[in-house]
């Protein structure tokens, strides 16, 4: 009951602190994830236009590359180029993104059947329509649950930007555990575990109900 | 094929009684070590030492994240000994009286621990690694800096790079910075405390608070802002042993009091040179200066 109470008092007089750090935390998320976007899915699109698979392969080994650098190692080789800060940061966690992203977008527009692209060719559907209207709003289910994936484990990633100077709820984790202040810790992470369930939630709300309307 | 198998059988088999003929249990000792490299060399200078004098096999583990995670280790009987500095008493392990008077830093050390954690805090070994807060050269100049309460003419646009561990340290920690010197700056950038030489020397940051015997320092041309307040407690560097592996082995003690008073803050920060400017091994390193100091023969063991 006393840590309660101490732990309430704790909030009580940190949480300008815990505020700024889950907003500096959701800016790196954000720009990663919305850069991962931008970059991913239009390489998808790109990719899926090649009738031969080099590109794609090619494209793919390098994202799979990306992904399998160990986080720290990554972060440790980005400090010469970009030193310290946010953007390493970005820059490790979008390199993270673009694997899941560009997957599914992938598979998504793959996935949809021949017979409905030959119909709209059929019709006199140029090749952006056939994009804009068929293939991309058939893929969105696909998309948006990489988008969804790929943000909550991002989220939880941003914690190790904190040993960057990158800020975020990483900080409260590192701080805590240099000084033995469990509060810290627990704020920290259980944060953390909360973006990741309400981003998990809203994108899963926003996907669903698109689906259904159409 | 058959002459090759029956090898690989005797090869598997020494070595499983190699194995269990060095059973870990009984004659070896654990000496953790912090992620900055002065805690590793001295890891590696016990280490020698003690193998060197007695038939305990000593083995060390590097890159532990905080103090706090060390003294945990320590606790649960993971580490028998690490290297401490007195000034971390303030990081919420046991009640402690604020003071930044060396000699009670030193005595509150000694008895909290072996108080509430059944440790022996040993003689200090000489030299003190403070936090040292630094400015580049050139900007100490333009702005006339020479002590830290000389920030306060030009730290609203100042970016502060420091140790993540720092933020919250209760007594000598920001909070209590900003209060004793009237000083905050327009943001601070915690990070890895291995990161804030270079950070410094590249610009990305105005000030960053460094430990004092790092080597970077003078690598990167960084000038050490007076603490005018005497606002940081001292952090003599001492051996912190748990009891048990003292009375276990006795003849310990006496082996981690060979180098009590005998490492200044000079030769700590050589040392540190080499490692880390130069990259020679931490073990070389502790090998020479323990053969220069006659406390080790020269013959490398086979």
């Amino acid at each position: 009951m006393n840590m309660i109470t101490e732990y309430i008092t704790f909030l009580k007089e940190r949480y300008p602190d815990i505020l700024a750090r889950t907003g500096e935390h959701l800016i790196i998320v954000g720009s990663a994830v919305i850069l991962g976007c931008i970059v991913a899915i239009s390489t998808a699109i790109i990719l899926t236009r090649f009738k031969d698979g080099f590109a794609s392969s090619l494209s793919f080994g390098l994202a799979n590359i990306f992904q399998t650098i160990p986080s720290i190692a990554l972060l440790a080789m980005l400090i010469p180029l970009l030193g310290v800060g946010r953007n390493p940061a970005i820059l490790a966690l979008f390199l993270y993104s673009l694997l899941p992203l560009l997957r599914n977008t992938y598979s998504g527009i793959k996935e949809v059947d021949s017979n409905i692209i030959e119909a709209a060719r059929g019709m006199g559907y140029s090749s952006f329509q056939r994009l804009w209207k068929i293939e991309l709003p058939l893929a969105r289910p696909y998309i948006l649950s990489g988008i969804r994936l790929t943000t909550v484990y991002i989220i939880s990633w941003t914690t190790l930007a904190a040993i960057v100077g990158a800020g975020g709820l990483g900080d409260l984790i590192i701080a805590g555990m240099a000084n033995n202040n469990n509060f810290l810790i627990f704020t920290g992470t259980v944060s953390a575990i909360i973006l990741a369930l309400a981003a998990d939630l809203i994108l899963g709300f926003i996907s669903k109900d698109r689906t259904i309307k159409e | 094929m058959q002459k090759a198998s029956r090898l690989m059988l005797a090869v598997s088999f020494v070595s499983i009684f190699l194995l269990s003929a060095c059973n870990p249990k009984e004659d070896t000792i654990n000496i953790g070590a912090a992620t900055y490299t002065e805690t590793k060399i001295m890891a590696a200078v016990y280490k020698e030492l003690i193998e060197d004098r007695t038939d305990i096999q000593v083995d060390i583990t590097p890159d532990l994240l905080s103090t706090s995670l060390i003294l945990k280790a320590l606790d649960r009987g993971d580490l028998d000994m690490s290297l401490m500095y007195s000034g971390m008493i303030y990081n919420n392990f046991f009640p402690v009286k604020t003071t930044t008077d060396r000699e009670e830093v030193l005595s509150q050390a000694k008895k909290g621990f072996n108080k509430y954690y059944d440790m022996k805090w040993f003689d200090p070994l000489g030299f003190e690694n403070t936090y040292a807060l630094t400015v580049r050269e050139d900007l100490a100049k333009q702005r006339g800096l020479e002590k830290i309460s000389d920030l306060k003419k030009s730290e609203e646009n100042m970016k502060f790079g420091v140790d993540s561990s720092w933020m919250e340290r209760p007594t000598d920690g920001y909070p209590a910075f900003k209060k004793a010197y009237g000083v905050t700056f327009k943001r601070t950038y915690p990070m890895d405390v291995n990161l804030v030489y270079e950070a410094a020397a590249s610009k990305k940051m105005d000030v960053v608070l460094a430990y004092s015997t790092d080597p970077r320092l003078l690598q990167y041309n960084l000038k050490t802002l007076k603490d005018d307040r005497k606002f940081f407690p001292p952090y003599d560097a001492s051996i912190l042993a748990r009891n048990d592996t003292l009375k276990k082995h006795p003849e310990l003690t006496e082996i981690l009091n060979t180098l009590t008073g005998k490492i200044d803050e000079k030769t700590m920060t050589s040392l540190n040179y080499q490692v880390d400017i130069e990259h020679r091994s931490e073990r070389d390193v502790a090998r020479e200066y323990l053969v220069q100091q006659g406390l080790l023969d020269d013959k490398e063991e086979s």
